[in-house]
């Protein structure tokens, strides 16, 4: 009796998400191997990772804590992808966002009530002024907006490190590196966890709503799938190009100023912490879908919490990096996967 | 080293020595979709020398059953048999170091790189040190070994689709392929270019290779082939020699019953009489970007309940023409008055809103997002307005029900219209895309060449949808290259050379000889009369 | 690119509240007054997890070597005791989740090897039943507490050798950033060759890093070029003694004994040990005696010279050693009138710069350039 493998065209939603299952097991398996060999006893480390992370209002709160900005720049890169555009610069936008937002927080006078709104404005408009060029060279010039955005993530990036160590460097003297403490602080609403998570689960609702049950969102379907059809339709295309990419950019902004302002609480260089380039893992995740981005924020942050588990118990960042990696390598072969079927010949 | 044999002089007929095993065997193939039966219990012999046609309706399962032949899809059940050994493809790479390769209904090429660097592309034989001279000249080698002339060092993008489909010819027989199968090669094809491809297919079978042709045109298929395959619902109903065969025994083959095709010369009894001009085109030109003119200084008259066909050779403007009178592209000088007012700069919005529709030339890319359902996709017209969309709002519940009386009217069963259109076969497409624009056709309807992959029964269908249009006092825009076709249905023929009018003449005193002259070039009597209405 | 971690190596972040306002100095032993807040109550030895966050690696040869070593210390002394730690913590939030993990692993105590700033201060304030200690740190809280060295006196002796052993009388630094540990180093060391050799001058150049072995060969060299004959610098590693060892120069280090790199060139280190301090530490909180301190380990218990190079002659070593015994003896060199490299008279004729003052020194004095 012979069996075949047999591609189909697109998983049944049960079985991709066994494949993630499957996939993530797999990658446990695989690097309690390694760890095994490197002489650690992959049982305990596990039973440590789930017992810190779930067993803990520690371990929930870093979760919750660690889910914001990866909601918010996962959700820019899937809202970009929407209408096909490759929006590798959340890491820029966060930067910009997060500028913005100090901006009004250490110059505006004000009571929080007005000062908090105001920095969230902020920091979408400075995540959106941060992907308008690429967004004009794309829309008018037909510019590759991956390589523009990319670009200006090491533009930002330099950019808030040297204000953080110059022109906006801590007046009270001593600091070289930050900010002074931003005057306003989103607040908590449990332990670290503050109001930016039901507010990221929020735009993400909005988010969703808008492609699924807008005219909007229809037309930006179609011209993202193909920017011909939606030209024969009649869609302004290069419109909707531009209000989604500034959209995209708007989100990753506020990635970074409730990072600044509820987790950080001072403009640093590095503050961005990566989460530019982790959202484009977690768009991937989510497969592009607005929704799909809450419960692969939430995985890419337990795998990150993981991580930091991992450390404590004396592995290093490297082989940490590694097994992250590996489970996202898993996750994606396993997508894939889900795809086939085996059956008898 | 180039390998493929040089063309000797070879026999007419290749004719395998007694005891030969079938090149191609396939065995109870079976496939099936989530509610559909693509193929069920297919079995086929193609013998070496042998061109075998493949037949049946839309959605009858051919593709599929090609698909399978060249591991894109795997079997559910069947198997395949190569020169008597049984064979499973993974791929469609392996299918092709079998010698097994397929032209496929939409082109694969890369649009911006050369010939000869599509044709090196992912191929094992492909120098290790490349440079285009080196590419170019391998190309042209074995272009001429192969006697089919193209172009190294042209890109695919500037090619004409009869060329295009000559580089993927080549791309498959310099793979030295034995079986060449090819997926409604002519439905593209100008007839000259047809009747070209022929002589190369014919060449090809002689040397004892083999051809699979699938074809929705029972004149060619009755021309060129040896034995013919029909397929209808998934299976097989019969493998007949084609000598034996006629247009009508072949036809009721494919459907099941006889099938009357009606003879849509003449206007009905209750036909809105020709009216006022609904749409004019005065003086159009316009280039295609790069600076070559496509349309240059023409003028047109669209009338209410008529059909006016466009005759002429692919490529003479006829895609610009459909573009420009559809709001997609703007014409670099000229008027167009729709109702008297002037649509020259409006977009395509305003032309839907007019009561404009466009059943354009290539559906895949710019009539439908193919990885977008089928219900998105139904809906493309009239997402804007209720009860779809009550200006803000999307109702996806209405327009599931939309897409549901498109397809019906379409007569495309679907089995779940969340899936992506893509998945419909290509005749289905073509379908669904034609019903959705005639929906919104209140006043124009550019239809270009819609009959293309459609069956014979859709094709006749599709006339009488078009004549019924007329008939309620829609102005018709009729594009084909099909003589027949048009003289049929049209109440005049326009025809167009290097993006001009050369002639419009009433279908009632039409000479085919005339407008063939006129496609060549050749202006209608005299000027002043060739601009004219 | 500057990475942020780098700067933080001893750091010098201000903290927001009044630097240091309640950093006392204990002129000898180990621990400076205790804040008034009530003692953390005692564990068990077999249920103390103790948990070090290192801004390098353990491997560095360095400062976070030394840390180690004191970490081990502490394993050593209580062996039922639980040690964990994180090398290469980044000065970011991510500071933050690693010290929550560790309280979340059930430590009782918890120490940074650098200034962490709001990332250990926050986590401590939500954290108050277990310890915390930031070396460097200068905002303490009821449950965090700081630590440092004193290595200004070490650098001043230091200095008197290069001052007797310098033929041109310039002196060479390189530096990492223009933060306190850098003023103090290069102001005690120049103060202490001009003790010997009034004309003596100091010039720094500024790597911005802890860690880079090029940039530092590279200043180095320049200042080598420059006419310098005897360096010093406040280096994780041994670039520039080798370029002195190869240029027929001196050099004075920084952290552990690194002479293998360079005994010809080799006059000293600056050579820290938080052994003891850590291992007092540990047993308070075990005890249930623990309440925060801010301590400077003085010369002598926690920091020092290190033994003379092999080609420091015996009178300079002698002469040098005279003063390390001074200063133990409670004498200070740092009493004005000192002035800034402006000449501005910073420390008036009389006072003597108090061990606050001198942890917080953010001036260059006359004679230093390139700060
Ligand atoms: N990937 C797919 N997923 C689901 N259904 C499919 C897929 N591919 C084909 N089908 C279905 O299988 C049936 C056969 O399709 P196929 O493309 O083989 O038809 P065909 O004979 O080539 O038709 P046409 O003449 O229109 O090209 C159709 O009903 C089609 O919708
Ligand atoms: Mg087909």
């Amino acid at each position: 009796m012979a069996y075949r493998i047999q591609r189909i065209p697109s998983a049944p939603p049960s079985v991709a998400l066994a494949a993630r299952g499957l996939a993530i097991v797999l990658a446990l398996v695989t690097a309690g191997i390694v760890l095994a060999a490197l002489g650690f006893n992959p049982l305990a480390l596990g039973w440590q990772v789930l017992r810190t992370t779930f067993g803990s209002s520690y371990g929930l709160e870093d979760v919750g804590l660690l889910v914001i900005p990866l909601i918010f720049t996962g959700l820019a890169v899937a809202v970009g992808q929407k209408i096909g555009a490759q929006n590798i610069g959340a890491e820029g936008q966060f930067y910009a966002g997060a500028f913005a937002a100090t901006g009004v927080a250490l110059f505006v006078p004000g009571p929080m009530a007005v000062i908090l709104p105001l920095m969230f404005v902020a920091g979408a408009i400075g995540g959106a002024i941060w992907i308008l060029i690429p967004t004009l060279a794309r829309a008018y010039a037909d510019v590759n907006e991956l390589i523009t955005t990319l670009l200006l993530n090491f533009v930002a990036t330099l950019l808030v490190y040297w204000v953080a160590t110059g022109p906006w460097l801590d007046p009270s003297g001593r600091a070289l590196a930050t900010t002074a403490r931003l005057p306003h602080e989103v607040p908590e609403f449990w332990g670290i966890v503050h109001w930016g998570l039901p507010v990221a689960v929020v735009v993400v609702l909005l988010v969703g709503a808008l492609f699924a049950f807008t005219r909007w969102g229809y037309e930006v379907r179609i011209a993202g799938s193909n920017p011909q059809a939606a030209r024969y339709a009649g869609m302004p295309f290069r419109r909707h190009l531009i209000m989604v990419m500034l959209l995209s950019g708007a989100i990753a902004g506020l990635a970074g100023m409730f990072e600044v302002a509820g987790t950080v609480h001072r403009l640093q260089g590095g503050i961005s912490n990566n989460f530019g380039y982790l959202g484009i893992m977690v768009a991937v995740l989510a497969r592009a879908s607005p929704i799909g981005v809450l419960p692969a924020a939430a995985l890419m942050a337990i795998i990150l919490n993981s991580g930091i588990v991992l450390q404590t118990q004396g592995i290093t960042v490297s082989t940490v990096l590694a097994i992250t990696g590996l489970i996202l390598f898993y996750t994606a072969i396993g997508d894939e996967l889900a795809r086939y079927r085996i059956v008898r010949a | 080293m180039i390998a493929p044999e040089p063309p000797v002089p070879v026999p007419t007929r290749f004719v395998p020595p007694p005891g030969t095993a079938p090149i191609v065997q396939l065995r109870g193939i079976a496939k099936y979709f989530p509610g559909v039966i693509a193929n069920e219990d297919v079995d086929l012999d193609v013998m070496p020398g042998e061109i075998h046609a493949l037949l049946g309706e839309n959605g009858a399962g051919k593709s599929t059953l090609m698909n399978i032949l060249t591991g894109i899809y795997q079997p559910d059940a069947g198997e395949i048999v190569i020169d008597g050994y049984p064979q499973s493809f993974a791929s469609p790479v392996e299918a092709i170091a079998a010698g097994i390769g397929m032209v496929h209904q939409h082109f694969k090429l890369v649009k911006a790189f050369t010939v000869a660097e599509n044709i090196h592309l992912g191929w094992s034989d492909t120098p290790r040190a490349v440079s285009a001279a080196v590419l170019e000249r391998r190309t042209a080698e074995l272009a001429q070994a192969l006697n089919l002339t193209v172009d190294p060092a042209a890109r695919i993008g500037e090619l004409s689709t009869g060329e295009q489909q000559r580089v993927e010819i080549l791309r498959v027989l310099t793979r030295k392929a034995r079986v060449l199968i090819l997926d409604e090669p002519t439905a593209v094809l100008t007839p000259a270019e047809a009747h070209e491809l022929f002589r190369a297919l014919k060449d090809f079978v002689a040397r004892g290779n083999a051809v699979i042709f699938i074809s929705h045109k029972l004149d060619e298929v009755l021309e060129i082939s040896d034995r013919v395959t029909v397929l209808r619902g998934g299976r097989k109903v019969a493998t007949e020699q084609t000598a034996g065969c006629t247009e009508t025994s072949l036809a009721r083959l494919m459907v099941g019953r006889e099938i009357v095709l009606s003879d849509m010369r003449g206007r009905s009894a209750g036909a809105a009489p020709i009216g006022a001009p609904v749409m004019t085109l005065e003086d159009i030109r316009a280039d295609d970007g790069q600076g070559h003119v496509v349309l240059d200084g023409l003028s047109l008259v669209l009338r209410a309940g008529e059909i006016l066909g466009i005759a002429g050779v692919a490529g003479n403007g006829q895609k610009e023409l459909t573009q420009v009178i559809t709001g997609m592209r703007q014409a670099a000088s000229g008027r167009i008055l729709v109702d008297g007012a002037d649509f020259s700069r409006a977009g395509a919005a305003e032309f839907a809103d007019f009561g404009v529709g466009h059943i354009p030339e290539d559906r895949l890319h710019s009539g439908l997002a193919p990885s977008l359902s089928i219900t998105d996709n139904a809906v493309l017209r009239e997402y804007d307005r209720p009860p779809l969309s009550g200006g803000f709002g999307f109702n996806g519940r209405a327009a599931t029900a939309l897409a549901k009386d498109i397809a019906e009217a379409a007569s495309v069963t679907v089995p779940d219209f969340g899936m992506p259109v893509r998945n419909l076969s290509g005749g289905n497409q073509q379908r669904l895309v034609a019903r959705r624009e005639m929906r919104i056709a209140s006043r124009v309807l550019v239809a270009a060449y819609p009959s293309r992959g459609l069956d014979v029964g859709a094709i006749n269908m599709m006339m009488r949808y078009l004549v019924e249009l007329r008939d309620k006092g829609v102005a018709v825009l009729f594009i084909s290259e099909e003589l027949e076709e048009l003289l049929n249905l049209s109440d005049r023929i326009a025809v167009m050379f290097h993006g001009r009018v050369m002639g419009v003449v009433d279908t009632a005193e039409a000479d085919i000889d005339t407008i063939g002259l006129m496609m060549g070039g050749k202006r209608l009597t005299d000027d002043a009369k060739g601009r004219g209405h | 690119m500057i990475n942020i971690s780098d700067l933080t190596r001893r750091g010098f972040l201000n903290i927001g509240a009044a630097a240091g306002a309640s950093l006392l100095l204990p002129k000898t032993g180990l621990i400076s007054s205790a804040r008034a807040a009530a003692p953390l109550p005692a564990v068990a030895e077999e249920d103390a997890v103790i948990a070090w966050g290192y801004v390098g690696p353990t491997s560095d040869e360095g400062w976070t070597y030394a840390h180690d070593l004191g970490r081990q210390a502490v394993a050593a002394a209580f062996p039922k005791a639980k040690t964990l730690f994180v090398e290469n913590v980044p000065y970011s939030a991510d500071a933050s989740r690693i010290f929550r993990q560790f309280a979340a692993e059930g430590a009782n105590m918890i120490i940074a090897n650098s200034n962490y700033g709001d990332f250990i201060y926050d986590v401590a304030k939500r954290t108050p039943d277990v310890a915390f200690y930031e070396c460097d740190g200068r905002n303490p809280l009821d449950n965090l507490g700081t630590y440092y060295v004193a290595h200004w006196y070490p650098s001043y002796i230091a200095g008197v050798a290069a001052g007797l052993m310098s033929a041109s009388g310039k002196l060479g630094y390189v530096a990492s950033f223009p933060v306190p540990s850098v003023y103090s180093g290069t102001n005690a060391f120049l103060m202490g060759a001009r003790s010997v050799k009034p004309e003596a001058t100091l010039q720094a150049i500024v790597i911005n890093s802890w860690f880079d072995p090029q940039a530092a060969a590279q200043a180095g060299t320049a200042l080598i070029d420059n006419g310098a004959d005897v360096l010093f610098g406040i280096m994780d590693e041994a670039a520039y003694l080798q370029v002195a060892e190869q240029r027929g120069a001196k050099a004075v280090m920084w952290n552990t004994d690194i002479r293998r790199y360079g005994p010809q060139a080799y006059i000293s280190s600056i050579v820290v040990d938080f052994n003891a301090w850590y291992v007092e530490q540990v047993r308070r909180r075990i005890a249930g005696e623990w309440t925060p301190t801010e301590d400077i380990l003085p010369i002598g218990s926690g920091v020092d010279r290190d033994a003379w190079g092999e080609t420091v002659p015996a009178e300079t070593a002698a002469q040098a050693d005279a003063i390390r015994d001074k200063i133990m003896g409670g004498w200070s060199p740092f009493e004005g009138e000192i002035k800034d490299a402006n000449g501005n008279v910073k420390v008036a004729a009389g006072h003597r710069m108090t061990e606050v003052e001198l942890y917080n020194w953010d001036w260059s004095i006359e004679g230093v350039t390139g700060l």
